[in-house]
């Protein structure tokens, strides 16, 4: 059990000017870059992350966690103002976000989502500070027959969840585990399939994968799609009355169980690995529909239907650092990114990470915290100012992306050898998504991979080869029987979506 | 086109699985005698199951809809352009080339105000320049 003492120092690192400083920068970058169309705070953070190279682990990390919360409150801007969700999650915020705006209330709306947004992540960051720490212990007496379960779990989940096809996930599932297998094999430390370049022998570095295929793909694809024109930003009304620019707080307080349910929805969907922000917006927002005495009111400006939305997908960040922080298992995209300035800190996430870098975790629960309050305070100064942002021209911003990516990578893995296997995936990344591929589980895949490989090896010599050794793990036989419904549940999901 | 699609996909993954099971892992991974588990075992799963699933989904196409090819053929032509770039940045540095890079992805998508043009092609890179080189203190690809 981590030391109060401990827990304290962290809280007392967090709380530091200088880390909140970097908390600020963090929550304002991202802002920004949710209030861009298709730039986002997943291609913000792939880009921001060699840039923390230099920086204390703590303020690097909370500058990214700062940067994947401020992005989901800026999302909304552009969701809200345009019809056009910054980021796949505001998605269901437009549904009664830009109504509203229509109406001649785009600061009420704008308001309502940052309201929204805040509670729902402050909540979900209380229950990972109050789980993780014992669910950690939990995983501490896991085994390696255990973790090798847990691991065949976790990919049946990521497979079955993401994408409408379970073939299509495993393909990309093996896809991420065969770039995995590239370096040394961690067994016997040979060099496998490196063909020649020595440079791999180390393995392929995470920032060179995961920017190429999260940032520059989506970059490419969205460069092939741009025309070099302002996009036309929306020209709001005002109806003149002070009470359409503000949410009461009677509206607020009216909101409160929309809230609530949007929050613990996000929470949970947030602690799976794989399902995603997005996901829990739409399941939050049917489900208040659902449950509202004025079904037919959404839709057209119900603030409810922005307050189930903006709850359920900001509640999702947070939790998602549950499995990151407990088991070393990466809930989502962001938190795979975060794992990235972890491992260029030399840090391995996982349950250890408590006993051998406590204060650092709490040091990070106290940056979460800090970076919502900073998020309400920035949003509320901020708003007038990203709505000028999505007008911003695309030629701008994907230029310099790539330029930023190309300098980032490059010192992150000390050359441009580094840059070319970015640009390679880059490509990967794009046909994948292209032909229907997850990128998301590639990259899990592929950060998992060689832990997975160890498991076995451990479980192996543990046993001496004897399968039937895991029949006394009561916990792996658990988890591999969940693999094994999960995987038929799926099976039985996709052919039903999909009837031949 | 979405069945054909799905079908070329699958049918180049089963190839892949193939290809890995059968020519590159004998040929890329070493042979050790020790250990619970040979380097070679997990690619050569892996491989196993690609070839099995590659197979299934060009049996059994989705209905993924693919990006237009038209803007796939576009964005070879950024790709290109990259490649280009790295080169030239392996040979003359960022300093030099990412003006240039700028310019030429800018001038793509189709900007010709130079307002932008000269934020993007002057004052980014010099401010990357500064950020990197003067405030970091490392060094510029």
């Amino acid at each position: 059990m981590v030391e109060f003492s401990t827990i304290l120092a962290g809280f007392a690192d967090a709380f530091s000017l200088y880390n909140l400083l970097f908390v600020l920068f963090g929550v304002v970058l991202g802002q920004f870059v949710g209030a861009v169309p298709g730039i986002g705070p997943i291609m913000a953070m792939a880009i921001a992350i060699p840039f923390t190279f230099g920086l204390d682990p703590l303020p690097a990390i909370a500058f990214l966690v700062g940067v994947n919360k401020g992005g989901l409150v800026g999302g909304a801007v552009p969701a809200v103002l345009m019809n056009t969700p910054g980021t796949p999650d505001a998605a269901a915020t437009a549904m009664d976000g830009y109504p509203l705006a229509k109406q001649g209330k785009p600061l009420k709306a704008t308001k309502m989502a940052l309201f929204s947004s805040v509670t729902g992540d402050t909540f979900s960051d209380i229950v990972l500070i109050t789980v993780s720490a014992p669910l950690a212990i939990l995983a501490l007496k896991m085994g390696p027959v255990e973790v090798c379960a847990l691991m065949i779990f976790a990919f049946s989940i990521l497979a079955g969840l993401i994408g409408n096809s379970l073939a299509k996930g495993i393909i990309a599932a093996c896809l991420g585990l065969l770039a995995a297998s590239i370096g040394q094999d961690p067994e016997n430390f040979t060099p496998r399939l490196i063909f020649g370049y020595w440079d791999l022998f180390g393995g392929l570095a995470l920032p060179s994968v995961a920017i190429g295929m999260l940032a520059i793909s989506e970059i490419l694809h969205r460069l092939s799609e741009a025309h070099g024109n302002l996009r036309p930003a929306i020209v709001a009304k005002d109806t003149g009355n002070p009470a359409d620019r503000r949410v009461s707080w009677a509206e607020y307080w009216s909101c409160r169980y929309t809230m609530l349910r949007g929050a613990t929805i996000g929470t949970i969907l947030g602690a799976l690995p794989g399902i995603g922000s997005t996901a829990a917006a739409f399941m939050s927002y049917a489900m208040t529909k659902a449950s509202s005495k004025e079904p037919e009111t959404f839709g057209k400006g119900n603030i409810q239907g922005i307050a189930a939305s903006e709850s359920a997908n900001s509640a999702v960040v947070g939790a998602n650092l549950i499995p990151l922080l407990t088991l070393g298992i990466p809930g989502s995209v962001g938190a795979a990114l975060i794992i990235s300035a972890f491992t260029i800190h030399g840090m391995q996430p996982g349950p250890l990470l408590f006993e051998n870098q406590g204060r650092l975790v709490y040091g990070l629960f106290g940056a979460m915290i800090m970076a919502n309050f900073v998020n309400l305070w920035v949003g509320q100064l901020g708003l007038r100012l990203w709505v000028k942002v999505v007008s911003a021209p695309e030629s701008i911003i994907f230029s310099s992306a790539l330029l930023l990516c190309f300098v980032g990578v490059s010192m992150a893995t000390n050359g441009l050898f580094g840059v070319t296997i970015m640009l390679i995936f880059a490509v990967i990344g794009y046909l994948m998504a292209s032909f229907g591929y997850s990128l998301v589980i590639f990259i899990i895949a592929f950060f998992l991979g060689p832990r997975f490989e160890k498991s076995i090896a451990q479980s192996l010599a543990l046993t001496n080869g004897d399968l039937t050794q895991v029949l006394k793990s009561p916990v792996a036989v658990a988890l591999l029987v969940l693999s094994a419904v999960s995987v038929v549940w799926f099976l039985k999901k996709n052919a039903q979506e999909n009837p031949a | 086109m979405t069945t054909t699609a799905d079908r070329i996909s699958g049918l180049f993954f089963m190839l892949l699985g193939l290809a890995m099971y059968f020519w590159v892992n004998p040929n890329f991974i070493e042979t050790v005698e020790s250990g619970n588990i040979a380097p070679a075992t997990l690619p050569n799963i892996i491989s196993i199951i690609l070839a099995i699933s590659g197979a299934y989904v060009a049996i059994k196409p989705t209905t993924h809809q693919t990006r237009n090819p038209v803007l796939m053929a576009k964005t070879a032509l950024y790709v290109a352009l990259l490649c280009i770039g790295i080169w030239a940045m392996s040979k003359l540095g960022f300093e030099y080339v990412a003006p240039g890079l700028a310019l030429a992805i800018m001038w793509l998508i189709g900007e010709r105000r130079p307002l932008w043009l000269g934020l993007g092609v002057i004052a980014m890179p010099l401010l990357i320049w500064f950020l990197v080189s003067e405030v970091l203190g490392r060094a510029l690809p």
